[in-house]
Order: structure tokens, then sequence, then C-alpha cells
């Protein structure tokens, strides 16, 4: 009777742990080895293909485990490359690929033989349960994280803030469904049909507008109107498209209104200097000013005088025509800077992968090569992969404009690294291929 | 149908005002560093002056991948909700901004030093020029031009 318990007890244990291992390997696996697992670089069996990960799971979980921790011959890094991870993460991370390809049973009889069955019925579950529960309230913010944040997020073009109670109370009042109907047809008001995104689906468009709602505080009355089911209440709204008109006591103005911009900040700086856009127009006298005169530092506040102004510290780097007005690139490789890669170690390295991807570009511009040393240099790979960029090519779509939306390069380029001005850092390979891929960044003065 | 005609010449020139008000309240556009950004999250709530942030600063100092990797800064003006709390806990700024690796957080006008009323954004970027919400909303007198 009791071994009967403690087998049972066991068992519900490591179903428990099994399930808490899932969450965090499948985070670790998002933010370290999918980046290589995921698309098979380097050899790497990916993700989910039982036939790559077949001779492996042979050799047993705890080998996985081992080449996991201390790296391989043939290319796997120590901790795929990322030491701040903890052993368990290591650890989770493969259980959760081994999963993936119906591994579970053999690593379950590796540990504990009483766990094997409820534990691969766990693993199932639970790499089931996220799918589909969380599928409408993932794929809306799936959705508005792709599409509708570029003016939802800041409020361009009139559209309501994210989260702003204030900027959604009136539109509101109409109702979900009329709501729905806005994202999916577009408004003459600005709202382009599914947010200028024809490739989403009825579905997602419903489930962003729904996220936005829920971000507003709608949610709960949703879930007020449908009690029992509580986690799911975007789910019932997305998949009956039944108007889920808003209670009558619809949000009144909020006590914590996100901090309004006064009416004279927008448009006005265009509205006075119709060259403002063009940044190398930027007069000499303007560039790189102290604290106290760059029009955002508050001159009034001491703190501002004890700042060191830029000029010092930029001036005797290598120039760029725009940005900073330094080529932070050949500053590096000249050793004018010696920025830390580690916050503490002053002698830690940088993992730099010297690979060019050449993007071919429409109309005649010259087409673009991607340099992954200048990048790494500076970046890690989980910076831009898999989030910005999917390691896979042809799998991203890029155009200029949602690079200077912010998107894509935009994502530094035009806020931080050189501005979308310097086309020629970027556009360098000549179309008739008689120029060899060698003007990069590092290399123009 | 009187009082709705009355109504919008109203609005109109409550609008006219607003814009007259604006072009003369306007101060001299920022020319901030590039990449500086200006974070107003609870700032002007609080009654602190919002914090300004310089890339180019920490740049010659750190690489990218030591923030916005190992210290998991978001890259997104204002979407790391970033608070004081957090800080003093060794999060975010904290996890150098500790007398330790740089300067600890009594220094509070070091980093809360912008101009009232700022908003959150990164200044200088591609996407400020082309909407254009720079300027900082206080009628402070913009320092003058003598250089």
């Amino acid at each position: 009777m009791k071994t009967i318990l403690i087998a049972v007890s066991l068992a519900l244990l490591s179903l428990v742990a099994g399930a808490q291992d899932k969450g965090t390997g499948k985070a670790t696996y998002e933010k370290t080895c999918a980046l290589c697992h995921g698309a098979g670089i380097a050899g790497a069996p990916r993700f989910g293909q039982k036939a790559e990960w077949a001779e492996r799971t042979k050799a047993g979980s705890e080998k996985l485990h081992a080449s996991a921790l201390n790296g391989t011959a043939k290319g796997m890094p120590a901790k795929g490359g990322s030491p701040s991870l903890s052993d368990a993460d290591v650890k989770a991370a493969v259980d959760y690929m081994v999963a993936a390809v119906g591994g579970a049973k053999a690593e379950a009889k590796a540990e504990t033989k009483p766990g094997a069955k409820p534990e691969s019925k766990a693993a199932s579950k639970v790499a089931l349960a996220p799918a589909a529960a969380g599928a409408d309230k993932g794929a809306g913010k799936a959705a508005y994280d792709k599409t509708c944040a570029l003016c939802h997020g800041p409020g361009l073009a009139g559209a309501p803030k994210f989260g702003s109670k204030a900027d959604w109370a009136p539109r509101l009042k109409a109702g979900t469904a009329k709501l729905h109907a806005s994202a999916l047809k577009g408004t003459p008001a600005g709202m382009p049909a599914k947010g200028g995104n024809p490739a989403l689906s009825d579905g997602d468009v419903k489930a962003a507008v729904d996220y936005m709602l829920a971000a507003v505080g709608t949610g709960g009355q949703e879930s007020a109107a449908a009690p029992p089911p509580a986690p799911a209440p975007a789910k019932v709204a997305a998949a009956a498209p039944v108007a889920v008109v808003p209670a009558p006591a619809s949000p009144v103005a909020p006590p914590v209104v996100p901090l309004a911009v006064p009416a004279a900040a927008p448009r006005s700086s265009a509205a006075i200097d119709p060259n403002a856009f063009n940044r190398l127009l930027a007069a000499p006298g303007k560039r790189n000013a102290p604290p106290a005169e760059d029009g955002i530092h508050d001159p009034a506040n001491t703190g501002t005088h004890a700042l060191q102004p830029p000029l010092t510290a930029l001036g005797g780097m290598n120039p760029l025509g725009a940005g900073n007005r330094v080529n932070w690139v050949s500053s590096l490789e000249a050793g004018k800077i010696k920025p830390r890669w580690d916050r503490d170690d002053p002698n830690a390295n940088a993992v730099v992968m010297d690979l060019n991807i050449v993007r071919e570009v429409k109309g005649s511009m010259p087409d673009v090569v991607y340099p992954h040393k200048q990048h790494t240099e500076w970046l890690d790979c989980s910076n831009c992969h898999p989030q910005i960029f999917i390691p896979q090519k042809g799998a991203n779509q890029i155009s200029m404009a949602s690079i200077m939306l912010g998107q894509k390069c935009g994502v530094c380029h035009g806020k931080v690294a050189f501005p979308v001005s310097e086309c020629r850092l970027c556009h360098s390979k000549k179309k008739d291929n008689q120029a060899p891929a060698a003007a990069l960044a590092g290399t123009r003065p | 149908m009187e009082t709705n005609l009355s109504n919008r010449v109203r609005a109109a020139l409550v609008a006219l005002a607003g814009l007259a008000l604006a072009l003369a309240l306007a101060p001299a556009p920022a020319h901030a560093e590039y990449g500086d950004v200006v974070i107003n999250n609870h700032s002007d709530a609080a009654g602190v002056r919002p914090v300004v942030f310089p890339h180019w600063f920490h740049r010659v100092r750190f690489r990218c991948k030591v923030c916005h990797s190992d210290l998991g800064f978001k890259f997104q003006a204002g979407g790391n909700d970033i608070n004081m709390v957090k800080i003093i806990d060794g999060q975010f700024c904290g996890a150098c901004h500790n007398g330790n690796v740089a300067w600890s957080v009594e220094n509070c006008d070091l980093c809360h030093s912008g101009k009232p009323g700022t908003p959150t954004q990164v200044h200088e970027s591609t996407i400020q020029k082309l909407v254009g919400t720079n300027a900082p909303a206080a009628a402070a007198p913009a320092p003058a031009a003598k250089r």
C-alpha cells in the first residue's frame, strides 16, 4: 500500500516538475536554441524533425544533456553559446526539443520508470495546451505586434493608442462588432483595411482588436458576460462574431491616463522647418550640441551641466556624415574605442561571425550586402534572431518603408545605428556583379 | 440644427486658436544627439524631470549586447517599464548604476535631466522626423542660439 502511494506521489511530482521544465525549456529554446535548431544551421538537428533526432535520442537523454552543456566537436557550442543559462535551463530546453519529436518516453524511461506513462501524456498535453487555449490571445498579440502596433502603439495618424482608455472610450460605444468591421474593412478616418496587411486572416484581425480592447479593460467586461471559462474570453469573442457590446458602464475617464502630449507638440517642427527630415542639412553648429543646448535637456537642472558634452568623447573618432557624425564600426576596428562585451569582464571578446548576406533588391539601387561581422562585433545573435529576422534565406520581407517606420533594420538603423540617409553603406553591391561585395561599413571613410 | 452649426463654428474657431497658439509657443526644434532617448513613462506624473538616456555615451563603453541581451532591455523607447524600484533592485539601469560599475541612484538629476513635458521617444530618429513630435511641450524658452 505504502509503496503504491509513494509511486503515485512520485509520478505526480514528476508530472508537475515536467510541466515546469517545459515552460522554461520552451523559453530557453526560443531565446537561444531556436537560432540553429529552428532552421537547422550548422548541422543542428531541426526542431520537430524526427529523422534528424532519431540517431541522437538513441544515445539517451543523459548524453544529450551532456552534449548541450559541454558542446560537441561537430559544432554545438557549450550551452548553445549562451553561458548565462543555468544547467537546468539547458536540460529543460533539450527535453523540450526531444519531446517535440516524441522522445518523451525514452527520456522518462531513463529517469523514472513509474512516471513513464503520465509524463509522456503530460508532454503531449503541455505541447497542445498553449497551442489551443492561448491561440486566440497569442494570435491577437502576434498580429498586433506585427501590424497594428506600428500606428496603434505611438498613436500615429489619429489611431487610438494601445492601452489608452481615453482614446478608446468613444470607439467602444459602437460595440465590438463595429470595431471588428472597421478593422477588417478600414475607415475613412485613416484605418486601412486589415491594418494594411492583407495577409492577415479575418480571425487574426479580430483577435488583434480583442487584444487591444483587453488592454483598455474591456476584457473584464467580456469575461463578465461569460463568467465560467474565464481564461478564454478573447476566444469566445473571436470564434463567434457576435457583438459583445460593452456593458453600459463603459470606461469613464481613467484615473491614470497615459501622459497626453500637449497640443503644441505634434508636427510643430515640421511646420517650422521644411527641411527638418533631411538631417544631412543639419547646420554644423547644431551637431553634437552640449546637453544644456540640445533642446531636450533642461538647462535649469544642475545635473545637466555635469554631463559630458558629446564632442569631448566623439571628437577624436572616425567621422561619418550622419547620425552621431561618428563611424562607430570603423572607430571600433581602429581601436579608438574599446567598449566592453561583458558588463564586468573587460577582457571578454565578441563572438564574431563572418558571413555576408546579399539581398537582391528591385529597381536600380545596388543590392544590399549585410555583413554579420560588423553586427556581431556589437550584438548577440539573439538580439536579432529569431524575433526581428527569421534566420532563413528569403523568409524576411524588408522594405525601406518598414525600415523608416522602425521595423526590421529600422529597429536600430534610424535610431542609434547609422540612419537611412547613408544609402550606400547597405546598398553596396553593383548589380552587374563587377564589383566585389567589399564596400562594407567599416571600409568607408 | 442651428445650435449644431454654431457648435461647429465654435469648434473651428477653437481649433484655429489652438493652431495659432501652437505656432506661437512652439520652441525651436530640438537638435538632440542622435539616439538620445527620452523616457517619460512616469516622470511627469511623478513631478520629476523626464529621463534622458544618451546612447552615444554608453556605446563608447559597452557593446549593444550588454544591455540589449544580457540586461534584457527591449529595443523600444519606453517599452521596458522601468521604475526606481526595479533600478534599486538591480534590474535595468540598476545592473550598473549601483555604485559598483557606474555611479549610483542618488544622483537623481544626472538621469532625470530632461525638459518637463518631453514625450517618450528616440530623438533625431527617422520616425521622429517623419511624424514630427520632437518639441518639448513646455513653453520653456529655447536656449539662445549663440553659436
